[in-house]
């Protein structure tokens, strides 16, 4: 086992970096994942860990070892790549015996460990196909198979999963969890799927353009987000952005837009104070913290059109019109609406963010 | 999903086309095969009954052209007295030795070249395959006098050499696609899983196997029929079969019986070659033209 540390890596492709400044501590045992949209640089991450890149600047070090200048072979990690890789010319048995072949272990253990990571992942009928054989969910598991049958001390997976249809995928994200668990290898997994990360990682770190933005627990990430990026990235349905200004109501500061004004908690005036905050904010709040009703009340006092209504199972999303802004709305079922119908919207100001216009940074 | 099948409609412009191919063919057949089988049939007979030829014209008169009684004498002259056997070792430790040494030397050069990027690699490349643009002669002389002065000239090893110089540019061109067609990926796997570079390397050569057997052979096709290589570089000590076999040609006789023989001993291993690698000759030279 081992922990990780990046220490102001850059990543070079000619003159375009692609990783800058990163800085991330993974530590022993922990599944960490790297999210980001497509292009932010996750794989080229990964791929200065596993030795197959060349380190611009900066350091890595596992556990207290320097890396930077160690090939693959030496670094006792696995990898399962985002297209697989596979070797065509072998079967599904020797895809994953590869790596203990190498290593010269006795043929009697090889198997033992290859059987067992093939019940693991249900490919024992499949052992004698080659890849062409295979389909890519299969494929997939092969690939893991083989990083598992290694034993190493650091998992890098980049976007193993991407390639399956939504159901298997599903069952995947937990049964990855599962082994992760249970073999306790530390784990780095690549993945553009916020749910993926949400639903699997102890940590995630989030990655933009190169540039890491946050790092933290799923809760974390999803409950304070760092900045107006990283709130609108993470959840699903997207966090609602409204812009407003900061005014002042009997005394209070307050929230104001041209189709509502709502005082701040004290907790948030005072979180304000020191920020320098202007004038001008952006609201943040997810379509969980905001309510509708069909008749005004004290709570439901912003009026809204419904635009459209869509229903995901068990939950509803609505989509306000309010003046000059839309909204998104989770609220369950049993609300009929119908399109052009009035709306009344209450927001949960306990569980709203409001950011900086201009720089995009949290002000709480 | 279409079929390579082509969709044929019944015409009278199609049945004339028909027809005229089938001549076609049947005259090519001819064209290609007769030579052959005079060549053939001719080794095995004595010298009157190979000029026993019926009149111009008289095509009834075909069968004294089979009308003899088979002789081995040939054959067993050539290699008696002829050293026949030393001049096909001669043929086949060149055209092989040189196979082996371009396809190993080239394998490396052209996975290099396939891998790595470094400042003018485009131009070194084209260089690469310009050597095979000037034609053999051209280069005869200077070639000539630098085997002279390494006293290469006469030796195996220096015919070795002079194919080599041939093949190995021809390698590295044939060979670099197909290391571009297989993916990179599979290598990092490898390395990640235990190979240093080279033993990645090693590990994806079974995925090049076919355009590396299609240049083997291409390769001891073109050492095992040259002549020019080998009536200079080779002469005297590194005779090969078609250097001996001109030499039956002498200016007091053409011992056509003999030629024949010698045409045929030439001839039958490289078509058994070619037959016992056909399917694999194929696919491996259409394999490198095709993208994932
Ligand atoms: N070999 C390369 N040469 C030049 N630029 C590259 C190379 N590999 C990646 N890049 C660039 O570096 C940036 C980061 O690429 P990277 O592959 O790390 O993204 P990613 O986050 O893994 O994206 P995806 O989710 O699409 O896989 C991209 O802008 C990409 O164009
Ligand atoms: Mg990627």
């Amino acid at each position: 086992m081992a922990s990780i540390t990046i220490n102001n890596v850059w990543k070079y492709y000619g003159d375009t970096p692609a990783v800058k400044d990163l800085n991330l501590v993974c530590h022993d045992g922990e599944f960490v994942s790297i999210l980001g949209p497509s292009g932010c640089g996750k794989s080229s991450t990964l791929r200065m860990l596993a030795g197959l890149e060349h380190i611009s600047a900066g350091e890595v070090l596992f556990d207290e070892t320097k890396v930077n200048d160690l090939p693959p072979k030496d670094r006792n990690l696995a990898m399962v790549f985002e297209n697989y890789a596979l070797y065509p010319h072998k079967t599904v048995y020797q895809n994953m015996a590869n790596s203990l072949v190498i290593q010269k272990v006795d043929k009697a253990t090889i198997d033992e460990k290859v059987k067992h990571a093939a019940e693991l992942l249900e490919l024992t009928p499949l052992l004698n196909r080659k890849p062409l054989e295979l389909s890519g969910g299969q494929k997939q598991r092969t690939a893991i198979g083989r990083a598992i049958v290694r034993e190493p001390a650091l998992f890098l997976f980049d976007e193993p999963i991407a390639h399956l249809d939504a159901k298997l995928r599903a069952h995947m994200r937990s049964e990855l969890k599962i082994m992760q668990r249970k073999l306790g290898t530390t784990m780095i997994y690549v993945t553009h799927d916020q749910l993926e990360a949400l639903s699997m990682a102890d940590r995630i770190a989030v990655m933009r353009d190169g540039v890491l933005q946050q790092m933290g627990t799923p809760k974390e990430i999803y409950n304070n987000p760092t900045n107006h990026w990283v709130a609108g990235f993470i959840g699903e349905p997207a966090m609602n952005f409204l812009d407003c200004n900061l005014g002042t109501v009997s005394g209070n500061t307050a929230l104001e837009h041209s189709a509502f004004s709502i005082p701040l908690t004290s907790e948030q005036s005072q979180n304000l104070l020191g920020s320098g905050a202007e004038q001008s904010v952006t609201l943040g709040i997810r379509p969980d913290d905001v309510s509708i009703s069909t008749n005004p009340s004290e709570k439901h006092s912003i009026e809204g059109e419904v635009l459209v209504t869509e229903l995901l199972g068990g939950d509803m999303l609505v989509e306000a019109q309010i003046e000059g802004s839309r909204v998104t709305v989770k609220t369950d079922p049993s609300y009929e609406a119908d399109m052009g119908d009035q709306c009344y919207l209450a927001f949960d100001s306990a569980r709203w963010h409001l950011f900086d216009i201009n720089t995009g940074s949290t002000l709480f | 999903m279409a079929t390579l099948e082509v969709v044929r409609y019944a015409s009278k412009t199609r049945t004339v086309i028909n027809v005229l191919t089938t001549i076609f063919l049947g005259v090519f057949l001819v064209w290609t095969i007769l030579p052959f089988f005079i060549m053939f049939v001719s080794s095995f007979k004595d010298l009157l009954d190979a000029f026993a030829l019926p009149p111009t014209g008289d095509f009834r008169g075909v069968g004294v052209f089979f009308n003899f009684s088979p002789t081995f004498k040939h054959y067993i002259e050539l290699f008696t007295e002829r050293n026949f056997a030393t001049y096909f070792m001669n043929s086949l430790v060149a055209s092989s030795g040189s196979a082996l040494v371009s396809v190993v030397l080239g394998a490396m050069a052209a996975y290099a070249m396939s891998r790595t990027d470094f400042r003018g690699k485009d131009h070194v490349f084209f260089w690469i395959i310009s050597t095979r643009m000037a034609p053999v002669v051209a280069v005869m002389v200077p070639l000539y006098a630098i085997f002279r002065n390494l006293e290469l000239v006469g030796t195996l090893p220096g015919l070795i050499l002079a194919y080599t110089t041939f093949n190995l540019p021809f390698a590295i061109w044939i060979l670099k696609g197909f290391f571009d067609n297989v993916p990179y990926a599979i290598e990092e796997a490898a390395m990640v899983d235990g190979r240093t570079r080279f033993g990645a390397f090693l590990d994806i050569l079974p995925l090049a196997a076919p355009g590396i057997g299609a240049f083997i052979v291409l390769c001891i096709l073109f050492s095992w029929n040259d002549f020019l290589f080998a009536s200079i570089i080779g002469s005297g000590g590194a005779k090969t079969l078609p250097v001996a076999t001109r030499e039956l040609v002498t200016p007091t006789s053409i011992q056509w019986g003999k030629i024949m023989a010698a045409g045929v001993i030439t001839s039958v291993p490289m078509t058994l070659l070619g037959l016992l690698i056909r399917r694999y000759l194929v696919t491996g030279l259409t394999m490198g033209a095709v993208k994932e």
